[in-house]
């Protein structure tokens, strides 16, 4: 691997140069962020969409104001909003959850400290597939990445009535049977008694819709079980990616049928339990809602072209999938609630998104990051500046329960 | 929840004693003697009709996925990941490669989840007698699960009547249903039976524990519901072709509140329609290599099913819960000897 002398140098004003030159030096690894980085960021598309167009329009006149101001005999404030939801079957404290996160060591790391405060805030939480079958199950497999101890950072300080831990399995980990494993635990109990265990069925995920899962391992990697998934040798970049390869799950292939059974399955076999389904944005999102939504499922999440992944391809982050605001512009000509994530990360995409008929967001990225920044206090920070911005962005449109923001609150240029 | 009966409920809730008082308590003895003659009178009966008796695996790559939210339990086979089984029904169909008629009495593993050692009918480790029959219909095997209950009860009672007594067994409550056949209902029926009476059932999904409960305290014999939807179900069980999303299939159910004895139906054979069923009950095919290569290659059609021998130990000698009718009882979630 040499570099041409500049005797010989070829160049090419104009075209993408320094990406073929990396492509012919690296191959298939090209295709991906560079490998050094894996395990210690997260991507995802920084594609435009209506919730970025869209302005949030207060109106001048305020009937609503109105009658929130004879009610209370006072003018009413922010601090007036009120921003309980229900959340997938579970109350909530706003109108939020926290989106999954899987496996990779980014994730892994600061979940625990994003689950303490979660929980401590009764916001319902999800908990990525993948875990199990990588990272173990509990902590005495001797793998402190594993799911019981999520579970128990969020049960720790979980106020009575709200929240919830909701389990995600993908087509790839049904093997590990990780609902069955759980649902069968007495540790899991108080949370099934109090009716806050969930499990959603992973579809797709907006990073890399119609891919399943993409990770990076290397020899040592102790769990890797090779059985079912397509490995890819990678070309080493640097001393660091030596000897690692691409680790591809399958999505699974679904129906209507299928995708309407599974559910009918969960439902039958964790009567317990709430379903969640997470969908990947595909160009059949409507009837893919619809049909989630029909087979009885709690909440049906829509995971935008801008959701956040710890590993995908560039050009599926770049140019795959619907963007989540067109996502929820196609649903709401259905009347098809849904929760929507992808990009969440302060008051107005959340306002925006909230408006377009999404009955609530997920914080991916946004929770790690927070974690990271402060693992005792940041999620709780960030939440604090959602909440205030939230109550702010209701207030002025003279609606005092969030759940009445509505496409009229918006304003679409062009 | 509703509970007519919440004596017998606190009843079942009981655990069982140390095993050397639960194995020396002349309750216990009474059982397990009852639960001989049920395994002596099914054995008799299936020989005389033509049955081979098969020792049945105890692990293997995959097994029954079909159970309500129970786990399987992982053993290290030579550094492969295998699993106790938890039926044999992918044994049963392979077996009828060679034979027509086959049975085995199986161990089967489940870890249920800790709630269900409230049923009164759940026990992580148990027995089914279980049955397969090549190019059979529903209908005929619903008779036969009718006769090998009928039969049970009639040589119980015959031969055994000092220990019902002993269970404080009136064998007269076990009288009628000797003399006709067992009453079917769809589940569909049962579905609007329960929402009639106030219990909500879901339409979709498996009749609940509570719900046949409150079904089986209305009957005084056994009686069978067919007819169960797709999402209840594993993917062995054939879909009607008429009636798509209804499964060719039936439960057993005992009366007096005792509730499911026995599970079986038509299965499927087609290899496309059984890869797409897997995929409709979230399973990986690729775990069922062994499975589907044979069923690739050609099964027969077949229908069979499984009766819970300790249940129906548990009915016929009237005890208050299943794990009575085990001699090492395994109730979920509870260590045990």
């Amino acid at each position: 691997m040499t570099a041409p002398t500049a005797a010989t140098a070829l160049s090419a004003p104009g075209f993408p140069e320094a990406a073929v030159r990396r492509r012919a030096r690296v191959g298939a690894g090209a295709g991906f962020p560079p490998s050094g980085e894996y395990g210690h960021a997260v991507y995802g598309a920084a594609e435009h969409d209506l919730l970025d167009t869209a302005r949030l329009v207060p109106p001048v006149l305020l009937p609503g104001r109105l009658a929130t101001l004879i009610e209370l005999g006072q003018e009413p404030t922010h601090l007036d909003v009120d921003l309980r939801s229900v959340v997938g079957g579970f109350h909530s404290p706003l109108p939020m959850y926290i989106s999954a996160f899987g496996s990779t060591a980014a994730c892994a790391d600061l979940a625990l400290h994003v689950s303490c405060q979660a929980g401590a805030a009764g916001l319902p939480m999800v908990i990525g597939e993948n875990v199990t079958p990588v990272n173990g199950y509990t902590r005495e497999d001797g793998m402190p990445r594993s799911l019981l101890p999520r579970v128990r950072a969020y049960s720790q300080s979980l106020p009575d009535g709200c929240g919830g831990v909701v389990v995600q399995q993908s087509t790839e980990d049904a093997d590990a049977e990780v609902w069955n494993q759980v649902y069968s635990d007495p540790a899991v109990e108080p949370l099934l008694a109090t009716g806050r265990l969930g499990f959603e069925l992973k579809v797709g995920q907006g990073a890399k819709p119609g891919l399943g899962g993409i990770t990076v391992v290397d020899g040592e990697s102790p769990r890797l079980d090779t059985q079912g998934f397509v490995l890819t040798d990678l070309v080493a970049e640097n001393a660091d990616a030596e000897g690692r390869r691409l680790r591809f799950g399958t999505p699974g292939t679904f129906t209507a049928e299928i995708l309407r059974q599974q559910i009918r399955l969960m439902r039958n076999n964790y009567p317990r339990a709430r379903v969640w389904v997470k969908l990947p944005p595909g160009r059949d999102i409507v009837e893919a809602v619809r049909v989630a939504t029909d087979a009885g499922a709690d909440a049906v999440t829509v995971d935008g072209a801008q959701g956040g992944t710890g590993w995908a391809p560039e050009v599926f982050l770049r140019a795959v999938g619907l963007p989540a605001g067109e996502c929820l512009r196609q649903l709401a000509e259905h009347d098809l609630p849904v929760q929507v994530s992808g990009g969440m990360w302060e008051g107005s995409r959340v306002a925006k998104a909230l408006a377009m008929g999404a009955v609530a967001v997920g914080l991916g990225r946004a929770a790690l990051l927070a974690a990271e920044e402060d693992p005792k206090e940041g999620l709780t920070r960030l939440l604090d500046a959602l909440t205030l911005e939230l109550r702010l962005i209701s207030a002025a449109m003279g609606k005092y329960v969030v759940g009445e923001l509505s496409p009229e609150d918006l304003w679409f240029p062009g | 929840m509703s509970d007519l009966n919440p004596q017998r409920t606190s009843i079942a809730d009981a655990l069982p004693p140390p095993l050397p008082v639960h194995l020396t308590s002349e309750r216990t003895l009474a059982a397990l003697c009852i639960q001989q003659c049920i395994l002596q009178s099914a054995r008799r009966l299936l020989a005389a009709r033509g049955f081979v008796e098969l020792l049945a695996p105890i692990l293997g790559p995959v097994t029954d996925p079909g159970s309500r939210g129970a786990k399987q339990v992982d053993v290290d086979y030579y550094g492969h990941r295998y699993k106790l089984m938890t039926s044999v029904i992918l044994y049963k169909q392979a077996a009828l490669l060679g034979f027509d008629k086959i049975f085995y009495v199986a161990p089967n593993v489940r870890l249920e989840p800790p709630d269900a050692a409230s049923t009164g009918r759940h026990l992580a480790e148990f027995h089914q007698l279980d049955i397969e029959v090549a190019n059979a219909d529903r209908a005929e095997v619903m008779g036969l699960a009718n006769d090998l209950v009928a039969a049970a009860v009639r040589d119980v009672c015959r031969t055994l009547p000092a220990e019902l007594e002993q269970l404080g067994r009136d064998p007269g409550s076990l009288a009628h249903l000797l003399r006709e056949r067992f009453a079917e209902m769809t589940h569909p029926a049962a579905v609007a039976t329960l929402n009639g009476v106030g219990h909500p059932q879901s339409p979709d999904g498996e009749i609940d524990w509570e719900g046949e409960r409150l079904l089986s305290l209305k009957q005084h014999q056994p009686f069978f519901i067919t007819d169960y939807p797709k999402g209840s179900r594993g993917f062995y069980d054939r879909e009607n072709a008429e009636d798509p999303g209804r499964l060719v299939n039936f439960d057993l159910l005992a009366p007096e509140g005792y509730g499911e004895l026995c599970s079986g139906g038509e299965r499927e054979h087609d290899y496309a329609t059984v890869v797409t069923r897997m995929r409709e009950t979230g399973e990986n095919p690729a775990k069922y290599r062994w499975y589907l290569d044979m069923v690739r290659a050609g099964i027969p059609r077949s229908a069979g099913f499984g009766i819970g021998i300790e249940r129906l130990t548990r009915y016929i000698g009237g005890l208050d819960a299943v794990w009575q009718a085990a001699a090492y009882p395994k109730v979920p979630g509870v260590e045990s000897p």
